[in-house]
């Protein structure tokens, strides 16, 4: 009730913006913004977390600016907050499988779980993911989740034959195959086709060893590392027919603009990344934060995160999931977000075909680095 | 202050700043760098130590040394390239053109040192694709399509784009200055023209190209952007292993001795070349 | 004789190699009008759409504010530390001048990549990363030596003599340098700030690493390239070189223009 008032007023807030702002725009920036006293909140997250179709409605109703710093790459985000003084973020948007590293270095503050709907989680998993709690107490609340397996071009490559990682060995893909360019869902895809199922990450020397081999021997069919952007333009303009690594977060919005692509999880099993906040250690805009968060978990913010226009995720709460299919039925559908559907993403999670990313259990994130740099090498 | 040949107070504040600057901002980081080579990394965390491990850890490394000599010969390809290309070109402008058109050509080939570097990769992007503008032109004439994005050629037209001005405007530059009577001279002794460009024009310009080339070298040697996006990172040059591994685990201390390995081959390559430019003739003709 | 046939040819050849170095910068323009998000050929409508866009983000006029600010503070001290050392070269023999003008010219041989590098792990380390004043401090460093190489070859066309003139007239070194050497100098300083200026305007990847979360044009550029890339690259790589270019012919205009005034 409280809120639809809001969000009413805010219309009309951003109808007199948008009037007096035309005639303003090119002077605002230099003169310093009308509503100078604006807090900022520091964001450091994947790309596109931070944009307005993000952070935009909640930035004018509170009066907040977010400050974006994008990473690729956990390792990378460890990186950037370690050379920062503590406090610089406010809020982090981490995956999952690095919340308890971000934990270990203290980076992170504890939140407390009533301030979220764990109540209304679509999979059990959600309420306690691993990593997220240590003990009873929480470090990080769950966003948003995709899955990862065979991203291909469909004129290329058949439904069939995408439905196994053995795809990306096809011969006419020589040169065509593309990775995105970071070694954990690359990996762990190599992993699955071994068979390796649930232990994915959990490798024994010779298991490793094992998966080595395996990776090297697509290094004929690779045709080159890309970010996010590259990997972006590589499958729309043709010049990557499949990709491994990545999944409908890349393929969803290429999609949405009409190009020839589709990810499916093999019949080996897929990747989840897991998109989860977290407040950093020593802001001094927790409250802030924490509202953030609470309204991105709201079924209007977990249909901001399904819609997001940087890369697609799928909501992790009911409610977020039943207002998706009243406001945005064709994403839904797209994203085969409706329960009974095929490649549901909890229906595939419930059959066990799903295995969330995490980091290697008996070797080190260095190994695995450096097998990858050796791989990109050969 | 009035005796001029002590060292002054006047002397000394057009001296003194620049000293202390360069030693805090230049000095200060690089040596700094070469601190961090020998740190550990711990938990992610950088830690003070004294300790050979990284240098052990990244020279033993086939990787590390793949990168190396390719990186070394891809820079060295697209500097002789960029050389090469840049010579007739150079050449016209400084000898055939008048110094009305000379002057305008150097302002133009200065232009692209001022647009963004990232936009005009981002640009041979579009221009290389396998459905690009460039196989769409040899189409038409049946020819193509060809594979450019993703390979050495990509990477080295990459190269070029930062390069090639370079490498015009300063062979420009130095055959123009050349004293024109000199190559008469060797005209009217019965020299044939390609005789003169490599009995005359070239030992006359050798400091002038020498520089040239070390320029595209250093350029080329130091970028990440071309064969990053032109190249899809195969095979990964040295920059592109150095953001590789500071991304991977906080291994800033390994970064560092790539980076210190890529200075040392820089400064070893510079001061040759430069104690070649500058080397007296051998015998005089 | 053989004369123009290869005239004709060279024309040509030159043209080819003009073509090459400007194709991707007249690309990129194409492609800032074109409505596709994803520029492929053959090219879509003619759209306006990335303008409007990049015009009506905040985020993008705060970076254009922080590349003027750092762009040109930038100037003013690389041209400071280009200026004193072109003078004490000019002007003294003294002992080390040759590592002395190392110190300055060296920095641009050292690849950026590993300029960032340093400098990051560096500056937070005495406590001054992740400020817009960071890149300033890095930047000056950087476009020093190319300040320096400017007012030196004007000094260099300064007759000696002169300023001796000046001390003998009953002027100090102080007031000498005032009426004498810095009037002398002004086109090439004029022209040294523009440059370094444009050098700051366009450097990103120093910029990226010492920044923090303070982003400059480059740095927008480089996110969008890195993420989800859009048009609006080449809307933003359209203005940075109207800018670029209105400072480098004004540096230009000016240098030259003095130049040959003082020839004749």
């Amino acid at each position: 009730m409280v809120k639809s008032t809001k969000t009413q007023s805010n219309h009309y807030l951003r109808r007199d913006v948008l009037r007096i702002g035309g005639g303003v725009a090119l002077a605002a920036p230099f003169v310093g913004r009308a509503w100078a006293e604006t807090t900022e909140i520091n964001m450091l997250a994947w790309y596109g977390h931070g944009e307005p179709d993000m952070v935009g409605a909640f930035e004018e109703a509170n009066n907040v600016k977010f400050v974006p710093k994008y990473y690729a790459g956990g390792d990378n985000m460890l990186a950037l907050i370690a050379q920062s003084p503590p406090g610089t973020y406010d809020i982090i948007l981490s995956d999952a499988e690095f919340v308890q590293q971000l934990n270990a270095a203290e980076y992170i503050e504890p939140l407390d779980a009533n301030d979220y709907p764990f109540d209304d989680m679509l999979h059990e998993d959600f309420t306690k993911f691993p990593g997220h709690w240590d003990g009873d107490t929480l470090y990080s609340m769950i966003l948003r989740g995709g899955h990862l397996g065979v991203s291909y071009n469909t004129t290329a490559m058949s439904a069939e034959e995408a439905s196994s990682y053995q795809g990306f060995w096809k011969p006419e893909l020589a040169g065509k195959v593309g990775h995105f360019d970071w070694h954990l869902p690359s990996l762990g895809m190599m992993s699955l086709k071994n068979g390796n199922g649930a232990g994915l990450w959990d490798l024994s020397d010779a298991q490793w060893e094992a998966v080595q081999e395996t990776t090297m021997s697509l290094r004929p069919q690779v045709g080159g590392y890309f970010d996010y952007g590259g990997t972006f333009n590589g499958l729309k303009n043709g010049e990557m027919l499949a990709m491994c690594g990545i999944g409908d977060w890349i393929t969803g919005v290429l999609e949405r603009d009409g190009a020839p692509v589709a990810s499916v999880i093999p019949k080996e099993g897929g990747i989840q990344f897991t998109e989860s906040y977290c407040i950093g250690r020593g802001s001094g805009k927790a409250d802030l934060v924490k509202s953030f968060i609470q309204y991105m978990m709201s079924p209007e913010g977990q249909v901001k995160s399904a819609q997001m226009l940087a890369y697609p995720g799928f909501c992790v709460t009911k409610a977020g999931r039943a207002m998706l299919q009243e406001v945005d039925p064709k994403e839904a559908a797209r994203s085969h977000q409706m329960d009974g559907m095929a490649n549901d993403p909890i229906a595939l999670i419930n059959e066990g075909r799903i295995h969330y990313r995490d980091i290697p259990q008996q070797q080190s994130l260095e190994d695995w680095n450096d097998f990858w740099s050796e791989y990109k090498n050969a | 202050m009035s005796a001029p040949r002590r060292l002054n107070l006047y002397a000394l504040t057009w001296r003194l700043p620049i000293i202390l600057w360069q030693l805090m901002f230049f000095v200060g980081p690089v040596l700094f760098m070469v601190a961090i080579s020998f740190f550990v990394v711990r938990n992610y965390r950088m830690t003070e130590a004294f300790e050979f491990v990284n240098w052990e850890k990244m020279l033993t490394r086939g990787y590390f040394w793949d990168s190396y000599w390719y990186t070394l010969f891809i820079a060295s390809l697209s500097a002789s390239v960029a050389m090469l290309v840049a010579f007739p070109a150079a050449w016209a402008l400084a000898f055939r053109a008048s110094d009305n058109l000379r002057r305008w050509a150097v302002f133009l080939l200065v232009i692209p040192f001022f647009t963004s570097y990232l936009v005009r990769t981002f640009s041979w992007y579009v221009i290389l694709a396998e459905s690009g503008v460039l196989n769409a032109m040899l189409g038409y004439i049946g020819l193509g399509p060809f594979k450019m994005l993703n390979t050495h050629f990509g990477t080295v037209v990459g190269y070029l784009t930062l390069t090639l001005p370079l490498a015009v405007i300063l062979q420009t530059v130095t055959m123009a200055n050349i004293d024109k009577t000199l190559i008469e001279a060797a005209r009217n002794l019965g020299c044939k023209p390609l005789a003169t460009i490599w009995r005359v024009v070239l030992p006359l310009s050798r400091t002038g190209f020498i520089v040239a080339a070390l320029f595209c070298f250093i350029l080329a040697f130091g970028d990440f952007v071309a064969p990053f996006y032109l190249g899809g990172s195969q095979e990964p040059t040295l920059p592109i292993l150095i953001l590789d591994t500071t991304k991977s685990g906080q291994q800033w201390p390994r970064a560092a001795v790539v980076a210190i390995m890529m200075m040392l081959t820089l400064f070893t390559v510079a001061f040759t070349a430069i104690a070649l430019a500058y080397r007296k003739p051998a015998g005089s003709r | 004789m053989q004369g123009r046939g290869l005239n004709i040819i060279l024309a040509l050849y030159v043209a080819l190699i003009f073509t090459f170095i400007f194709a991707p910068i007249l690309f990129s323009l194409v492609f800032s009008f074109n409505s596709q998000r994803f520029p492929t050929i053959p090219l879509g409508e003619f759209s306006t759409e990335w303008y409007v866009k990049i015009f009506n983000d905040p985020d993008v006029w705060q970076a254009v504010r922080n590349s003027l600010i750092v762009s040109s503070s930038t100037a003013v001290l690389g041209t400071a530390l280009g200026f004193c050392t072109a003078y004490s070269d000019f002007r003294y023999n003294f002992r080390f001048k040759g590592p002395y003008l190392a110190l300055i010219l060296l920095p641009p041989t050292i690849p950026l990549i590993i300029m960032a590098l340093a400098m990051l792990a560096w500056l937070s380390r005495i406590g001054l990363s992740g400020q817009l004043w960071s890149i300033i401090l890095a930047h000056s460093v950087l476009t020093a030596p190319f300040a320096m190489a400017i007012i030196r070859l004007r000094l260099h066309q300064m007759d000696p003599d002169l300023e001796a003139a000046a001390w003998n007239l009953g002027g100090n070194e102080w007031q000498a340098m005032r009426h004498v050497i810095l009037p002398f100098c002004a086109p090439a300083i004029v022209s040294a700030l523009c440059l370094t200026a444009a050098v700051s305007f366009d450097e990103f990847a120093v910029a990226w690493f010492v920044s923090g979360l303070n982003k400059t044009v480059p740095i927008v550029i480089l996110e969008i390239v890195q993420g989800n890339i859009d048009p609006q690259v080449n809307a933003i790589g359209t203005f940075v070189f109207l800018t670029s270019m209105t400072l480098v012919i004004l540096a230009q205009a000016i240098f030259i223009s003095r130049q040959i005034k003082s020839h004749s």
